[in-house]
């Protein structure tokens, strides 16, 4: 059976995932607190410490919205992207590169996304809202890829001229 | 139960979307900063015009937009506030870039296979253990502090 291989253009799948968020505010209690219906920091961290807390009694803090069943995102957009690799011929498994580096990266990000209390997909959100922290937080998130993005060419040039100089 | 049943079809519809449309909104950025290429910062804003579509309409069907919009509200901003979303969003930028995505993206990549993104959320979920045990503390400090 030969699978029809589905295109989808970024602006399309931004459009489905804002107004998904909206929708489930709406609808479905994905709120307390505003702006919540997707939030790849705040929905791990909620099923994450709901499951701790129900297994192991720790009381780590979620949010109002996973009180009584924990909010699973995260666990369709693994489901979602892994049929979606699979159907198109892109699920292979990859070896592993600069793992100490990716560590730190995952470690800092839910760090400093926990304190911000978003990711950069609910900041757009709580933009869209008019939260003006949002809109103060959504602009420091460009800044921030700004400056890392001097970073990564900075690196990239010195790596050259050693190169060269080798 | 229905929040739950939501978010994972939602989170499975996004899912799917973000492996065929390789959207990021970090990337989105840092694409546009490199080379002026606006795929993937499309899809950013179309993030930002579906939400605002969405809550403009669901706030005039009258159902759980509450607050909305909020610009339009009286709010007092704390300089604790202010402060620790400039600090928290500059390293979510910066962290973001070097490691090439935001943590939607690094799910989708680690769903695809890749080990590396694997690794990547191993340091995530350990840094979630890390902040329920140390972070929240310091940062109840830090307001502390700045009040």
């Amino acid at each position: 059976m030969s699978l029809r291989k589905v295109k989808v253009s970024p602006l399309q799948a931004g459009l489905v995932l804002g107004f998904g968020s909206a929708l489930v505010q709406a609808y479905f209690k994905v709120i307390p607190p505003l702006a919540y219906g997707v939030c790849m920091v705040c929905h791990p961290k909620d099923l994450f410490n709901w499951i701790a807390d129900h297994l192991l009694h720790l009381n780590w803090g979620y949010s109002l919205a996973s009180t009584n069943w924990p909010l699973l995102t995260v666990v369709g957009v693994v489901l979602g992207a892994m049929l979606a690799a699979y159907q198109h011929g892109e699920l292979h498994l990859r070896s592993v590169r600069q793992p100490l580096f990716y560590f730190i990266n995952g470690f800092l990000m839910i760090n400093f996304g926990l304190i911000l209390g978003a990711c950069p997909i609910r900041i757009v959100l709580l933009s869209a809202y008019g939260n003006w922290l949002g809109i103060i937080g959504w602009t420091c998130v460009v800044i921030g890829v700004l400056v890392g993005t001097r970073v990564l060419r900075w690196a990239a040039a010195r790596t050259v001229r050693r190169s060269e100089m080798a | 139960m229905i929040a739950s049943i939501a978010t994972l079809i939602l989170g499975f519809v996004i899912g799917y979307l973000g492996q065929r449309s390789r959207l990021c909104f970090v990337s989105g950025y840092r694409d546009f900063i490199l080379t002026h290429d606006t795929n993937l910062l499309k899809g950013v804003l179309g993030a930002f015009i579906g939400a605002l579509g969405g809550f403009i309409l669901f706030s005039f069907l009258g159902s759980g937009i509450l607050g909305f919009p909020m610009l339009l509200q009286t709010t007092i901003l704390t300089r604790s506030a202010v402060i620790i979303t400039i600090v928290s969003a500059l390293g979510v930028g910066i962290v973001g870039a070097l490691s090439g995505g935001c943590p939607y993206r690094m799910h989708v990549l680690a769903a695809e296979g890749k080990k590396t993104y694997w690794v990547y959320l191993l340091g995530f979920y350990a840094g979630l253990v890390f902040y329920n045990l140390v972070t929240t503390h310091f940062m109840d400090m830090v307001k502390t502090v700045l009040k």
